[in-house]
């Protein structure tokens, strides 16, 4: 027989290090005489996009398209600390430091627009690599222009930013603290599964979510990373398993260790709720790990609704299923 | 040992050992690095490639094997200029993260939309299954065979007038 069920989950998480680490991220932009604008950062993006949103963000303050700007990522020559691409925590710190980095490239274009154009800085328009006077936009002097005017005073057009935010450590005693994390994310997470108790496999059939995220700063991106981590949370709860005997692994690849395929996925109904309540980069907060975590315990839930049983160990396996089920037909009869 | 073959429609000759791998013939060899070495070991898809019209796995096959066959990279596809419409699709679906999985989910995508342009979600959850990825979730994978398929047939319909 084949049973539904849904299944509820809702988390928060802080994210960054916070607890008082010194948790920060460097940047720095620079526009050369020649070429593109150049950000120099060493966030790596293993996949979640951070390089995309770091590109959005330093074009998006410095009034360019985003092909105007390319990145010197991961070159350790080039750049300095941009802290570890973990703790849910590259776009909040790196983007807050590249749009730092961004604003002080900004107020050097007004300043060497001004000089160049003989005015005020409010009289300038500074937009799409272009810096002019309202009165004579013909007259214009491209940001590689302005480059060469501050190469010929023996100055750069870079600035270097860091993003630095306190965090204080929670009180050994209560747990509790001021500010233990820079923010917090939330999500809430429903499955539908259907259980196939002869079988004892889940079908996972849906997933919808709900991410208040700040802001969504690339909405396609932010599915992508939903959909991704869910069906990570999905492997941790029906499939995946390390099996370790005296300290060796005995399933090290990907026939004994289960990862979902595309047979196993779901389709996902994702909503994206902006409500800024933190510093972040036009108010967007971090969503890597809140994104695996809601699928366990939802899933669990589901299968709790299908099949009416507990699950305390994962993963919650056909066999498992099966033998829970037999289980209580004992039980019962 | 010298063998000949054709890869992304050249005729390549080229000195390798009975022990050398495909992938290794492509990647090493004849420096087309968009295959990828996954698991080396045939489970994850990461370096499929088609071989005279079929998807293969190249870690699992020597390149003798591949003597006198026509081999298609992920390099064979489009260009940087011409995207192919699965590339284009893969693009505007948002189906690239870390684009690991890519070259192999293309020519995988390929292969199917070659046998049966019109698939359905389910077979499209099918024609894919031989290839894992750990970071997209597959939902936008999928949204972009969809895509490439009506790309194909909209392209198919406009030769036809």
């Amino acid at each position: 027989m084949k049973k539904r069920g849904r299944g509820i989950a809702t988390i928060m998480f802080g994210f960054g290090y916070g607890e008082g680490f010194p948790d920060h991220s460097i940047a720095a932009i620079e526009i050369k005489e020649q070429g593109p604008i150049l950000v120099k950062t060493a966030a790596a993006d293993v996949g979640q996009g951070v390089l995309t949103v770091l590109t959005q963000i330093a074009a998006e303050v410095l009034r360019v398209a985003p092909d105007r700007i390319v990145l010197s990522a991961g070159d350790t020559a080039l750049t300095k600390n941009a802290g570890s691409t973990s703790a849910t925590r590259q776009t909040y710190f790196t983007g807050s430091a590249v749009q730092k980095a961004a604003e002080g490239v900004l107020a050097l274009l007004y300043h060497y627009g001004s000089l160049a154009l003989h005015c005020n800085h409010p009289e300038l328009v500074v937009k799409d690599g272009r810096v002019y006077r309202y009165d004579r936009p013909d007259h214009f002097m491209s940001y590689q222009e302005l480059a060469r005017l501050a190469h010929e005073k023996g100055e750069l057009l870079q600035a270097e930013a860091s993003f630095f935010p306190r965090t204080d450590a929670p009180d050994p005693e209560t747990g509790q603290g001021e500010r233990v994390y820079v923010a917090y994310t939330f999500m809430t997470q429903i499955a539908e599964v259907e259980v196939d108790t002869a079988t004892g496999l889940v079908e996972v059939l849906r997933f919808d979510t709900a991410l208040d995220l700040g802001k969504a700063l690339n909405p396609q991106a932010v599915e992508g990373q939903i959909e991704g981590g869910t069906v990570m949370g999905m492997g941790m709860a029906l499939m995946e398993e390390q099996v370790i005997k005296a300290g060796i692994t005995l399933n090290p690849d990907l026939t004994g260790y289960l990862i979902p395929t595309a047979l196993d996925c779901p389709p996902f109904y994702s909503r994206l709720v902006e409500n800024k309540d933190a510093a972040g980069p036009f108010g967007a907060k971090g969503i890597g790990e809140p994104v695996t975590i809601g699928a366990t315990p939802a899933l669990a839930n589901a299968i709790y609704a299908a099949i009416g049983i507990r699950f305390f160990e994962l993963p919650i396996t056909p066999d498992k299923i099966i033998k829970a089920l037999r289980q209580e037909q004992g039980t019962n009869g | 040992m010298q063998i000949r073959l054709t890869v992304n429609g050249e005729e390549r000759v080229v000195e390798t050992t009975a022990t050398t791998r495909l992938l290794d013939l492509l990647r090493t060899d004849l420096k087309l690095t968009g295959t990828k070495e996954g698991c080396g070991k045939g489970e994850c898809g990461a370096c499929t490639v088609l071989l005279n019209g079929q998807l293969v796995a190249s870690c699992l096959l020597l390149a003798p094997q591949a003597d006198r066959a026509e081999i298609i990279t992920i390099e064979g596809i489009g260009s940087a200029e011409g995207l192919d419409p699965i590339q284009e699709s893969y693009l505007e679906a948002g189906a690239v993260q870390c684009g690991f999985c890519t070259p192999g989910m293309i020519l995988a995508s390929k292969k199917l939309l070659e046998e049966n342009p019109r698939p359905t979600v389910e077979e499209i959850r099918r024609g894919l299954s031989g290839n894992l990825c750990r970071c997209t979730g597959y939902h936008k994978i999928i949204a972009a065979v969809r895509l490439s398929a009506q790309k194909m047939a909209d392209k198919g319909e406009g030769k036809d007038e």
